[in-house]
């Protein structure tokens, strides 16, 4: 959607000041998943489709419920189903929905060169703007989550927007509309995460899950979506959700020192050529007896 | 269901069983999360499989199919034993204190007294209470002697009883000597859940009444996993009958709930789309006993039948209003008292029409033609492959559809040469119908609620409405039985038909008629108040059995009224918080949204549990009130004692069932399926239901674990697909393209078999491929002492679809695999649990 | 190949030396145009502050197209530059003495220097940055391009690639600054001789004596 319709907090390949910066704060927005309370019925998945108007794709059979193995470029919101025995050897069926996390510290944007293809806007939507987008996937090297996803033929990466349009127009987002038992939730990030807390105590103290948590990790600023999962200490057997995710080192060392580094070093390279011609001078070699005239 | 989905949040204790509602009804099933989340509630799933539903559980058995009556047998002993039961509930709420004949037996030969081998059928004489009064609990001495005399035909107006529940022939202490055999041994033989794991469930089931406490409520939740057996009713009675002992019937968060499988079944239902009744679940007339309109009356209209010393509100002996009321909506003014409100005009049904029938009959040459609106005949019934056999005996068949379906291309079905082909005689009209946004009208959810819907947009190109094309077809009948005449014309000349546009009448018109109107001025002195002739009714408490009102089903009576249609109401208030919205559509009967409320409170017509307060006795005004509409009597103090179960005669909950209402005993007993991988440990001479008949065409074969059958095989849907048209919706073939089979590990192993493999399942009468899911959430089993497997496969591709057309599947329906055996109750097939063998493709 | 392919030329002209023929001009100079396009497309992608160069190249989108393609045509102009003149590149003994007095030659103090081939040190030492330059740019790079195609699993090779791609690049840039800077402003006359292909003999004999000697000399006394 249009950056003109929100503000904008972050955005990237910009050279200067974030444009609107300073003015008038929105509340953070933040999309709640009870994974304890998924039944995996993919309500979010048609309404993600339908709502952003995604062209259908053409699945196979993977010996599992799930639609597909990850996210795609036309299917953003994929819930991941996952057996996973307990060490009681109870069997667990885990769904979690899977989409973009829109970190508050986001890596896709960080490693975004192009001038305002991803912008983070006040209310906390990380939002890719196709117009903007040059096509060069950096930005999946800066997702600790795998989200985006590149479209081969028009060059251009997509990824789950949390409905920018319909929360600027006061919706919930339409995966949220959709969900049919009440797992997904919608609000102001201190809201959710008070409701998230509230749910994981309830699991640890009433339904025998004593590692029941919040999943918001620090490492890339809190999310803009948080779970709350039976067991906290171990998400990866949530369809791989990371333990502690963060914006890989190298996209962080690339985008922030190494780049001054590197700019100071090519300045410095220029600067001691001009320095070095000022002091030494060109090498001319003695005129030539036999040459026939000057050649420039 | 006895109460409503919004209701489910109330609870403190779910059973889910015979049904997967996370995967079949998710929007339902938010009412159960809202009970976990707000109250703690506790969720119990029993399941031949790990499923969605049981993703969210608090306790999972996995049982085998078809064993559900063993484990609920095992339930209510252990309530029994451990004194977990609603005391005053069952005394007083129930037939546990009725005295049953002498001569009646229970089956612990796996056969109730009565049975006649030769006919496989129960003289059902000693399934009956006993005339009399009350009665000492030693026994012998009390009973009196005229009893034995004389066998009434009903049951007896002044029933034997003992309130104390000690005689040994009381309905309780037969109950409970019916169920010591299914001691948690016992369960675990049959069922396969360890015994640690059924007393686990046992506890937690019946902790709701623990030192018999009456304010928690625990419900009961199933759907088509426990209809389609050869004993579905019975299971179902089975859990009435625990629900009724720990007195969770009537109360909010209880009951016993049949998530119904479309969004419009239970209006099916209503609407009479079962041969043996007509709408409002009056009975069919049967040609052997209804000589007349008196005849019929008299028979399907019960007497009350109750201790002398409590009071039977027995509110079916209604039914002439009900009859009359219904004719008068048929045929008009044709319908008078002189000939018998043109009872004669109604057809009468003198055996069995139900589904399976109908099959094997266009199999063995007998039925001509078949119309099929709104369902896909080859692929809905078991034995597909005998379904396509029997519509190539079929002069002609109509299909009115939405998509090509494999009903309308039978005769190009896979394994049909192009010479066949040409010998089929069939001849096929292909109808374009509407689809459901397509249409207005209205849906009747589980929940019994009458929802108006207006269409969305109109139908395409030459597609028409289901009530245009029926319309037509009729009025083209009635002109050519108007101009050839016929044997008995009269039916059809006289059915009233006075749309405003009779090619096409408008639902709403005929939502009007069904809900029935005054034909004269009637008054109700009590109310004061006067209808005027035209005028729609208010309610079914104004038929009348003299002509003066048409009602197209009694109980819609209400849903439009003078105020308009009730069921287009879309009110949200909910005063008390329990979910009720009285303002919210319309609920059958009366709009009450749990019924036999009355059974919430205690005798004195107090709430068990104030803080689910629904209805109770308002001494003052000498009425009951609530925040539901009482379902009762609303006069009837609590000293007169009238029974909470206002459409039984006895005016109580039926823990016995008399008179074989209930072909297969008056209690439950287990039987395994007809296709069964043991014999039955109860009494392996008598294995499986006594009174299921098997088909007997050449197609109708079955196996037997001697044969190799030895793998348990169970059906059902998956959220993602919608029976057999989803599969021509891209998005939800995106969602899940391909069908499959679900495999236990172990199996898998044993046949050296990956996922996304293809595998080869073969029933007794025709084979199933298709690509193995390898899964961990089915588990092998030890059943009495056998290693068993449960396999399963979802039902919904056949041969014509998105991935079917592309090639992408084996083309082959899941019921190909399905035996053609029903329950003798409800006519329900068994698609649950039959037995086949697996092999790789 | 070798420097023997440059002396009928030279003899046919007069006066002249040529030091490079027209297709080691064309080589270098179509080597020239993918680098300096990728440089300036590259910083572009490097920093916001350098993305003129991606607007002046056609845009971000048009920048991003042509980049990796670039990338190849300079690889493949490295490799006909590196069969070319493997054997000029090959370091001497005179070039080891030459390397040792680097000092007098940043100082331009070039007669205190020792004589040498066709090449000093120096543009060989360039001439290495930007062969093993383009191997880990373009080996960075097609993990760069195909970004999409690396699975989740296999992650860690996106980062092996940004951190080589840019390691390797400024590798490059550096030795670039210099080559661009001696080849112009500093070495007199050598700009030229990348143009019209030709040196004087004084150019030669300062810079080059050894091969001056060698192209001078007449046929007969040739290896």
């Amino acid at each position: 959607m249009s950056q003109a319709t929100l503000r904008i907090q972050k955005i990237s390949g910009h050279p200067g000041p974030v444009p609107g910066a300073g003015t008038q704060r929105d509340l953070q927005v933040c999309k709640l998943v009870d994974v304890t309370t998924c039944i995996g019925c993919k309500a979010c998945e048609v309404a993600c489709l339908e709502w952003n108007g995604l062209p259908y794709a053409t699945t196979s059979f993977d010996n599992t419920y799930q639609t597909m193995p990850e996210t795609t470029w036309n299917f953003w919101n994929l819930i991941k189903f996952s057996e996973h025995q307990q060490e009681n050897g109870t069997l667990m069926w885990l769904m979690r929905k899977d989409q973009c996390m829109h970190c508050a510290e986001p890596g896709c944007l960080m490693a975004c060169p192009a001038d305002g293809a991803i912008v983070q806007y006040d209310n906390g939507i990380v939002d890719f703007q196709q117009a903007n987008c040059i096509g060069c996937g950096y930005c999946i090297a800066g997702c600790p989550f795998n989200i985006p996803k590149f479209n081969s033929h028009t060059k251009k990466v997509f990824k789950c927007t949390l409905c920018a349009d319909r929360v600027a127009e006061g919706l919930e987002p339409a995966c949220i509309k959709a969900c049919p038992t009440g797992c997904l939730h919608f609000g102001t990030k201190s809201d959710m995460a008070g409701l998230a807390e509230a749910r994981a105590r309830q699991l640890r103290e009433h339904s025998g899950f004593a590692n029941a948590g919040v999943y918001d990790p620090p490492g890339v600023g809190g999310t803009g979506v948080i779970y709350v999962l039976h067991d906290a200490a171990n998400p990866e057997a949530y369809g791989g959700l990371p333990k502690d995710p963060r914006i890989p080192w190298v996209v962080r060392l690339w985008k922030g020192p190494a780049k001054w580094v590197g700019n100071l070093a090519l300045a410095g390279g220029l600067v001691a050529a001009a320095v070095h011609y000022m002091r030494f001078g060109p090498k001319r070699a003695p005129e030539d007896e036999s040459r026939k005239g000057e050649r420039p | 269901m006895t109460n409503g989905y919004i209701d489910i949040k109330n609870t403190d204790l779910m059973l889910i069983m015979g049904g997967n509602p996370a995967e079949c009804h998710p929007c339902g099933f938010k009412w159960a999360i809202e009970a976990k989340r707000t109250r703690n509630a506790k969720m119990i799933v029993v399941d031949p499989r790990f499923t969605r539903t049981a993703s969210t559980a608090d306790l999972f058995l996995q049982i085998r199919a078809g064993t559900d009556i063993a484990f609920l047998g095992g339930l209510i002993r252990y309530a029994i034993e451990n004194n977990r039961v609603a005391r005053d509930f069952l005394a007083n709420y129930t037939n546990a204190a009725f005295l049953v004949q002498e001569g009646f037996h229970l089956p612990e030969d796996g056969l109730y007294s009565g049975f006649d081998p030769a006919t496989q059928t129960y003289d059902k004489s000693t399934w009956n209470y006993q005339e009399g009064g009350p009665t000492s609990s030693t026994g012998a001495a009390g009973d009196p002697p005229a009893a034995k005399a004389e066998k009434p035909a009903g049951l007896p107006p002044n029933v034997a009883y003992d309130f104390r529940l000690q005689h040994p022939r009381t309905v309780y202490q037969l109950l409970k000597k019916q169920y010591s055999r299914y001691t948690p041994e016992m369960v675990e033989r049959i069922t396969g859940i360890p015994r640690a794991d059924f007393l686990r469930a046992a506890e937690l089931f019946t902790s709701i009444r623990k030192d018999g406490d009456m304010k928690k409520v625990a419900t009961i939740i199933y759907a088509v996993g426990w209809t389609q057996h050869t004993f579905g009713t019975q299971i179902i009675r089975t859990a009435a009958i625990l629900q009724l002992l720990l007195g969770n019937v009537g109360r909010a968060g209880g009951g016993v709930n049949a998530l119904r499988g479309h969004s419009n079944i239970q209006g099916a239902t209503d609407m009479a789309g079962i041969f043996d009744i007509l709408p409002g679940y009056l009975k069919m007339p049967n040609p052997a006993t209804d000589a007349d309109f008196k005849a019929y009356v008299g028979r399907i209209t019960p007497k009350a039948s109750k201790p002398a010393v409590w009071d039977s509100f027995n509110y079916w002996s209604n039914t002439p209003k009900f009859a009359v009321s219904f004719l008068k909506t048929m045929y008009g003014a044709q319908a008078k008292m002189e000939n018998d409100w043109a009872f004669h005009y109604l057809p009468k049904i003198d055996r069995n029409y139900g589904w399976v029938q109908i099959w094997d009959e266009m199999y063995r040459g007998k039925v001509k033609g078949f119309f099929a609106f709104g369902m896909n005949g080859v692929m809905i019934g078991p034995d597909s492959q005998k379904n396509i056999d029997a519509l190539k005996k079929a002069e002609w068949v109509v299909v009115c559809e939405i998509y090509p379906d494999e009903t309308s291309e039978f005769w190009c079905s896979p394994g049909i040469t192009p010479e066949e082909m040409k010998a089929i005689p069939t001849t096929v009209y292909r109808l374009p119908g509407a689809g459901f946004a397509e249409k207005d009208g209205t849906f009747v959810n589980s929940s019994r609620w009458l929802q108006w819907k207006n269409a969305a947009l109109p139908p395409p190109g030459q597609a028409k409405v289901d009530q245009e094309i029926l319309a037509r077809v009729f009025l083209k009948v009635r002109e050519l039985y108007q101009k050839e005449g016929g044997k008995f014309p009269d039916p059809i000349l006289h059915l009233a038909w006075d749309y405003t546009n009779p090619a096409n009448p408008s639902l709403a018109e005929v939502a009007k008629e069904i809900n029935g109107k005054a034909l004269a001025d009637i008054t109700d002195p009590k109310l004061a108040q006067t209808i005027k002739a035209g005028q729609q009714l208010p309610g079914f408490a104004w038929l009348r059995d003299d002509g003066t009102t048409s009602s197209g089903n009694w109980l819609y009576c209400g849903s439009w009224t003078e105020a308009g249609p009730q069921m287009a109401r879309r009110g949200t208030e909910d005063p008390s918080g329990l979910g009720i919205y009285p303002n919210w559509a319309w609920s059958w009967p009366a709009n009450r949204r749990v019924l036999y409320n009355r059974a919430s409170c205690d005798l004195e017509g107090k709430p068990w549990d104030p803080s689910r307060a629904q209805v109770w006795w308002a001494e003052a005004a000498q009425k009951w009130v609530g925040n539901d509409v009482p379902d009762f009597n609303v006069n009837s103090p609590p000293k007169d004692h009238m029974g909470p179960f206002i459409m039984n005669p006895e005016g109580v909950g039926r823990l016995f069932v008399p008179l074989g209402i209930i072909a297969d005993g008056p209690f439950p007993e287990h039987y395994e399926p007809i296709e069964s991988p043991i014999e039955n440990p109860l009494h392996p001479r008598q294995s499986s239901n006594p009174v299921v008949k098997k088909m007997a065409t050449p197609a109708d074969k079955y196996g037997t674990p001697a044969q190799g059958f030895n793998v348990v095989c169970t059906t059902y849907r998956l959220t993602e697909h919608y029976h057999y048209w989803t599969k021509n919706n891209p998005v939800n073939v995106e969602l899940v393209p391909e069908p499959f089979v679900e495999i236990p590990v172990e199996l898998a192993e044993e046949m050296g078999l990956r996922g996304g493999e293809r595998v080869k399942v073969s029933s007794a009468r025709s084979a199933y491929v298709a690509k193995a899911m390898v899964t961990r959430r089915i588990k092998p089993m030890q059943i009495d002492g056998k290693r068993v497997y449960q396999i399963g496969i979802p039902i919904h591709w056949g041969y014509r679809g998105i991935s079917e057309d592309a090639g992408r599947t084996a083309k082959n329906p899941a019921n190909r695999l399905t035996p053609t055996v029903i329950d003798p109750n409800a006519f329900t097939p068994e698609y649950k649990g039959f037995l086949v063998k697996i092999e790789k493709a | 190949m070798s420097a023997s392919r440059t002396i009928p030329s030279a003899e046919a002209r007069a006066g002249g030396i040529l030091r490079y023929t027209f297709g080691e001009r064309l080589i270098h100079w179509i080597a020239a145009f993918s680098y300096v396009y990728d440089l300036v497309t590259g910083l572009s992608f490097w920093s916001p502050y350098l993305f003129l160069g991606a607007a002046a190249a056609g845009g971000g989108p048009t920048a991003r197209f042509w980049h990796p393609w670039l990338g190849v045509l300079f690889a493949a102009t490295m490799v006909w530059m590196y069969a070319m003149w493997c054997g000029d590149m090959a370091t001497s003994d005179a070039d080891r003495a030459w390397w040792r007095a680097r000092r007098h030659y940043i100082r331009n103090e070039d007669e205190k220097l020792p004589a040498i081939g066709r090449f000093n040190y120096g543009q060989k030492l360039f001439f290495r940055v930007m062969l093993w330059g383009i191997v880990l740019l373009l080996l960075s790079g097609v993990g760069l391009w195909l970004t999409d195609s690396i699975p989740w699993s296999l992650r860690w090779l996106r980062y092996l690639a940004i951190l080589v791609h840019v390691i390797a690049a400024l590798a490059t840039m550096a030795g670039f600054i210099i080559h661009v800077y001696m080849g112009t402003a500093m070495v007199r006359g050598s700009f030229t001789s990348i143009v019209s292909g030709e040196v004087t003999p004084a150019w030669a004999r300062m810079h080059h004596r050894l091969w001056y000697e060698q192209v001078t000399r007449p046929p007969s006394t040739r290896k």
